[in-house]
């Protein structure tokens, strides 16, 4: 069967408008991947605005509460405030420090924690971290099994030290596997804070 | 024709499978451009594991290659009549390996920052992973799909091509995340590779990703491969559906519900449990799973039944051979014969031939004229392609060449 040869396949570029309307299905698509990869965050930064008058700790230490975080009755002492979330908890300290940030976190270890544990690790190098305020801070982390709570608790503590002599402690602690849900809102409430 | 000719000369195959790279096409520099990114911090996140601990790392893609490779050649070899191009299919596993699994990486720690706000740390610890990821991932593995059908809409002819599209972006991601738990949550030595072995692919089986993503393909395959035939609202609603049934089968994998998995294990007990647990939570979604794998083949059946009843009686397709065409045990045993009969160079001949009436097919079922010059060049194929076969020595049927080569036995 001797077919004559077909003809040739017209090609010829895409114009504008083929190209316009190739490119509109994907920048839709990229649209919603970009509404899902980071809308989490975005909606996650509304929800956890601070609310509510600031707590004062000691006349010396000030925090924004975020969403969710109470401290109705928790105060300790007069320099100390306990915020909570649920099984989530915020300890702040307002402390008197001769020294720099890092031996007020090794005396806060030693006086405070240590005596109420019954089994601490606590970890073995420190982080340096720097508030918004400017205050240069450090932060350590830590499990253990404390008197009075079941199962064991993990906890983050941050030590500032500001001109003068005043510091503060943040101790923020929740049972095992649960710190993980709270430390964002721990870390925005620390790092806002102003000490001094 | 052939038979008093010179023997025929079989055409020449296509030069290659090009059909990934297609520069003009916006959705190929979407998908270049988001694999490219994602792909520096998959690479790192490997070297990384690597660093830790290099036994583990390597017991963990040996042990998933072993798993993987036979998962990926049984949903390829499942579509039964056109195979996809093999480029697509890896951009497919590409898309799911590297761009899924980092972007849901992102995307689960933010909508996990929400799940945890929304409802305190105890709800987030027991929640979280079946409230974010089911969704998250899902949708970052559909994205990939549908980059692809938007960079090849004419490969996308039914819902089995979706469903070998999803399952193969499933696959990637489900052998990264493995990596990945093997590592961080088994801990990565050698004897924790070989537990998270047993827990997320032994006991699991095909569960997982391949089926999530396979179903919600063959969602984003129908609405695309449907747009001529069906009214926009029921396509919009059959992807939906199975879009919502694979982010059901994933959140019900994810969440507390049903969970009888060991807390800890301590006895050949706790072991055998794993396998029960999975039974009971993902035998749902086999089924339902396997039900449309099922239908979905009988439709593509009826459909190239369809599509090639008129070129039957033709130069270029009997009916014995629509009757092997359509039936893919008897493809293979022709070709099988074909190979003792005459040879293997026969042998793929015939497979070539069996190919190209299927891809007649494709092109007959696609709105054109009779004369459509596709067409003929196809049919032209076809038939050159028949004639250099029949012209090969053995190739030929004893009883003649009356209904043309009657290349097997019809079951």
């Amino acid at each position: 069967m001797d077919l004559p040869p077909p003809p040739a396949p017209v090609t010829s570029r895409p114009g504008a408008d083929g190209l316009a309307r190739k490119a509109v299905p994907v920048l839709v698509l990229l649209a919603a991947m970009a509404l899902v990869v980071f809308g989490g965050f975005a909606t996650e930064g509304v929800l956890s605005r601070p609310v509510g008058p600031p707590v004062t700790v000691g006349g010396l230490v000030r925090v924004l509460p975020l969403a969710g975080w109470q401290d109705g009755g928790s105060t300790l002492d007069t320099t100390s405030v306990l915020l909570s979330r649920g099984s989530g908890n915020l300890e702040i300290h307002a402390l008197a420090s001769p020294g720099d940030a890092t031996q007020l976190l090794r005396g806060y270890v030693t006086r405070f924690l240590e005596p109420q544990a019954r089994r601490l690790s606590v970890s073995s190098s420190t982080q340096a971290i720097r508030l918004e305020s400017g205050l240069a801070a450090v932060r350590i982390a830590y499990v253990g099994l404390f008197g009075g709570v079941q199962g064991q608790i993990e906890g983050e503590i941050t030590a500032v030290v500001a001109a003068g002599g005043v510091g503060a402690v943040f101790d923020g602690w929740a049972p095992v596997g649960l710190l993980h849900y709270v430390l964002d809102d721990i870390h925005a409430m620390v790092d806002t804070a102003e000490v001094g | 024709m052939g038979a008093d000719r010179a023997p025929a000369q079989p055409p020449e195959p296509p030069v290659s499978d090009a059909r990934f790279l297609r520069l003009r096409e916006p959705a190929f520099w979407a998908y270049a451009a988001i694999v490219a990114a994602t792909g520096v911090y998959a690479v790192s996140e490997q070297a990384l594991f690597r660093r830790i601990s290099p036994t583990g790392w390597a017991l963990s893609w040996l042990l998933l290659a072993v798993y993987s490779l036979p998962v990926f050649l049984a949903v390829y070899f499942l579509d039964l009549y056109e195979r996809e191009p093999l480029s697509l299919v890896f951009a497919a596993l590409v898309w799911g390996a590297i761009a899924a699994t980092t972007l849901a990486g992102v995307a689960n720690e933010g909508w996990g920052l929400v799940v945890a706000r929304a409802g305190g740390p105890e709800f987030a610890s027991r929640w979280t992973a079946a409230l974010t990821a089911p969704w998250v991932e899902e949708t970052l593995k559909a994205g990939g799909v549908v980059l692809i059908v938007l960079l090849a809409r004419d490969e996308v002819d039914d819902v089995m091509d979706g469903f070998v599209y999803g399952a193969v972006c499933g696959l990637g991601f489900a052998v990264v995340e493995d990596v990945f738990y093997f590592l961080g949550v088994f801990g990565g030595t050698p004897s924790g590779v070989l537990a998270g072995f047993y827990v997320r692919v032994v006991s699991s089986g095909l569960y997982g990703h391949v089926l999530f993503t396979g179903l919600m393909g063959m969602g984003i395959a129908y609405f695309a491969a449907h747009r001529k035939e069906e009214p926009l609202h029921r396509r919009v609603t059959v992807a939906s559906g199975l879009f919502l049934a694979a982010v059901s089968g994933h959140l019900l994998w994810n969440s507390p519900i049903l969970d009888l998995f060991p807390r800890k294990i301590q006895g050949p007990g706790d072991w055998l449990l794993i396998p029960a647990a999975v039974v009971v939570k993902g035998l749902p979604l086999v089924g339902f799973v396997a039900v449309a794998v099922v239908l979905a083949r009988r439709r593509e059946h009826r459909w190239l039944e369809a599509a090639l009843r008129s070129e039957v009686g033709s130069p270029w397709l009997s009916s014995v051979e629509l009757g092997v065409l359509l039936d893919p045990l008897a493809r293979r045993r022709s070709r099988r014969d074909m190979r003792v009969r005459a040879g293997p160079r026969a042998a793929r001949l015939l497979g070539r031939l069996q190919r190209e009436q299927v891809n007649l097919a494709m092109l007959g079922a696609r709105p054109r004229s009779e004369d459509d010059p596709a067409l003929e060049r196809q049919r032209e194929l076809c038939q050159s392609l028949r004639d250099a076969l029949m012209a090969m020595p053995g190739a030929a049927p004893a009883g003649g060449r009356g209904a043309g080569p009657p290349l097997a036995r019809l079951p």
